[in-house]
């Protein structure tokens, strides 16, 4: 940075604001992507922290992350990139910050889209999956916070859910880290066969 | 393994056929199945509209063609209709893979959640969770606690003798000692007001800040004040960005992007700028106000008094819909407290890397000034506008802190309550008059990104003569009432 950039950035001039230091605005060329999307609040920000190593900032209520947050990870033996986007209900944005997360999706041409949702309302969440699906993207569907769905007496069987939609399913528990070995595999793979057919 | 291909799901008739048409004339690449882009289409999707008339002009008027046709043919409208067919097929999905058993009455945090909520119950908690979180955890603990400790032991009796011996044995000139320790030495003010003012009140302010987040209070907080902030134009989405407000104004104001419409965005903006003071700011005013329950009673109502007043009128004046209000309860959790740490310090270390070089250069800044005599020209500027609000002329300080750095100024006020030089009224006064003062130079350039400079100014050049009529105000009101403090 120049030393006029420096100065500017003290003062708040120019340099980036956020309250989340880590991770960084800019895409990086020739590595594969995932970008990971979901509604507010199901814990994609823990997700990214767990397959990245960053620290996003992490809180209990929607909106926390506002703007898109880079990362590197180590997948099935390959490195990818992983983009955290801010909340979105489904492809049709209403606020700013859910056209930012679209936008990402739109023009960024992710090799995987790792769908996050939470498995104790999987009927708010999944016609977000469906529309993923309807628009040919290569998605992972993560099933977050199994343990508070098994908790409220909610069993989803992943493995059939995984038959009919067509794409790959994990049950998560991202707080514990439950499921994260197999959620890095499944993707790993994804994100192969795409090339393959591609 | 073989790998299974998902497939898409099917729509009516009338919306298929006109999918396969809008289809057959998308020829521009957009990212996403051309399936996709005629959805959206069909569902009004503004930005979406504006990529395909980008790419596929020829054909773009045919395309509007197709979906004015199909709107025609539904009574309701397409989004409805095709969200509808999308809800129905996720129903059939989960019948065939989720199996939910019937719940036994409601837990004791489903309870406690009704509770928070319930504006008769709600209130009450709330008022519980300012006084331990603020009053007592920032405003005692962190405000007078440590920051006495901090800035008597470990400055008074240790660094600043020890710097000011170093540094006036081996500098000779008078006027570069200043610059280090001086009245507006960077390690005497600069240093000092970051380490020993702070940083205790600011750490407390995000530890308690963190717990609270974490535990899935702020969106019943918005569930519960959502029918006094529709009052003011608002919806309780404006709930988030007004606390987190409370640690950073100028976090804060990145945080409205959050919320839907631009005039919400403005107000809020506007309500961040003026009438929510910053975690320095409210540790500050606390611990010099907490000695007299009547001055700190005052500070509070008149702060939030022209934060509905203001809120008000910015709802009558600025233009746009209403929207409506609808956001997702989390269940209430117990905070971790490896997260509360990671997320305290990933703040602080944020906060630090903003505020402390400000410290420093505005300690040079002012340094400078004052050798330069353009520190009493201000200063002498700002005086007149001090005495109207009946403050003493060594307050016109501060307000110039205040220009650099919110907290900066708050604990300029720290400082002169100290030293006796602010008491009474005029300490009240003043308290107000700079939790509204103009927001600081980062808050400032966060404003002109999010809203445009246009905006920004506009809030700035409303805000300066607005605190000053309400210092005026007040000032004449307490007095003339007799009020002694």
């Amino acid at each position: 940075m120049s030393l006029s950039g420096k100065i500017l950035s003290v003062f708040g001039l120019g340099g980036h604001h956020d309250c989340c230091g880590q991770g960084s605005q800019a895409t990086q060329p020739g590595l594969k992507k995932v970008a990971i999307v979901g509604s507010p609040n199901v814990g994609k920000s823990l997700v990214f922290n767990r397959l990245t190593g960053a620290r996003a900032t992490v809180s209990n209520y929607p909106g926390t992350t506002v703007s898109i947050m880079r990362g590197k990870a180590r997948l099935d033996g390959h490195d990818y990139e992983v983009t955290d986007t801010p909340g979105m209900y489904s492809l049709l944005p209403i606020t700013e910050e859910e056209g930012i997360a679209r936008a990402v999706l739109l023009t960024e041409k992710p090799d995987v889209v790792l769908h996050v949702v939470d498995a104790k309302n999987l009927e708010r969440m999944l016609p977000f999956t469906l529309q993923l699906i309807e628009a040919g993207l290569p998605v992972v569907l993560s099933l977050n916070m199994t343990d508070e769905a098994e908790a409220a007496g909610i069993m989803v069987d992943a493995a059939r859910l995984e038959e009919v939609l067509g794409i790959p399913v994990v049950a998560t528990v991202a707080t514990s880290g439950r499921g994260m070995d197999i959620l890095r595999r499944r993707l790993g793979e994804h994100a192969r066969n795409q090339g393959c057919a591609a | 393994m073989l790998e299974t291909r998902a497939v898409p799901l099917k729509y009516d008739e009338a919306l298929e056929s006109a999918l396969s048409r809008i289809e057959s004339l998308l020829k521009g690449s957009y990212g996403v199945s051309r399936r996709a882009i005629g959805l959206l289409l069909l569902q009004g999707d503004r930005q979406v509209e504006k990529q395909v008339s980008e790419q596929d002009a020829p054909s773009f008027a045919g395309i509007q063609g197709i979906v004015a046709e199909a709107r025609a043919r539904y009574n309701q409208p397409l989004s409805y209709v095709i969200a509808l067919r999308q809800q129905h097929e996720v129903k059939r999905i989960l019948s065939a893979t989720v199996t939910a058993k019937a719940k036994v009455g409601a837990g004791f945090a489903e309870r406690l959640s009704r509770l928070m909520m319930s504006p008769i119950t709600g209130v009450p908690i709330l008022i519980i969770v300012l006084y331990l979180c603020l009053y007592q955890f920032v405003g005692v603990l962190g405000a007078q606690v440590a920051v006495k400790y901090i800035e008597d032991t470990i400055f008074g009796e240790w660094i600043n003798p020890w710097v000011t011996e170093l540094v006036t044995t081996y500098v000779p000139v008078t006027l570069v000692q200043d610059l280090f320790v001086g009245e507006f030495g960077i390690i005497t003010l600069g240093v000092r007001y970051t380490f020993a003012l702070i940083l205790p009140i600011v750490t407390t302010f995000f530890i308690a800040f963190s717990i609270i987040e974490d535990s899935g209070y702020l969106p019943r907080l918005a569930m519960l004040i959502d029918r006094v902030f529709k009052f003011i134009g608002l919806t309780g989405r404006a709930v988030i960005p007004m606390v987190l407000g409370f640690g950073c104004d100028t976090m804060a104001t990145i945080v409205t992007r959050t919320q839907e419409s631009k005039r919400e965005k403005v107000i809020t903006t506007l309500l961040l700028a003026l009438a929510i003071p910053c975690s320095a700011q409210l540790g500050v005013v606390f611990a010099i106000l907490s000695g007299n329950v009547m001055a700190l009673l005052i500070w509070v109502l008149a702060v939030f008094l022209i934060f509905l007043l203001v809120g008000y009128l910015a709802g009558k004046v600025i233009p746009g819909e209403r929207s409506s209000f609808y956001m997702e309860v989390p269940p209430l959790r117990w905070p971790k407290l490896s997260n509360v740490m990671v997320k305290t310090l990933a703040r602080l270390q944020w906060y630090f890397l903003e505020v402390f070089p400000v410290f420093i250069i505005a300690s040079i800044l002012l340094w400078a000034g004052k050798l330069t005599g353009a520190f009493d020209y201000i200063s002498s500027g700002l005086e007149p506008l001090v005495r109207f609000i009946g403050l003493p002329p060594e307050t016109s300080t501060i307000f110039l802190y205040g220009f650099f750095r919110r907290d900066f100024g708050a604990a300029g006020l720290y400082d002169l309550n100290e030293a006796g030089i602010l008491v009474g009224v005029p300490l009240v006064v003043s308290a107000v008059t700079l939790t509204l003062f103009v927001p600081c130079i980062a808050q400032f350039s966060v404003m002109v990104k999010e809203r445009g400079v246009k905006t920004a100014v506009a809030i700035a050049l409303f805000i300066f003569p607005f605190a000053f009529l309400v210092g005026f105000v007040l000032n004449w009101a307490l007095t003339s009432l007799g009020v002694s403090l």
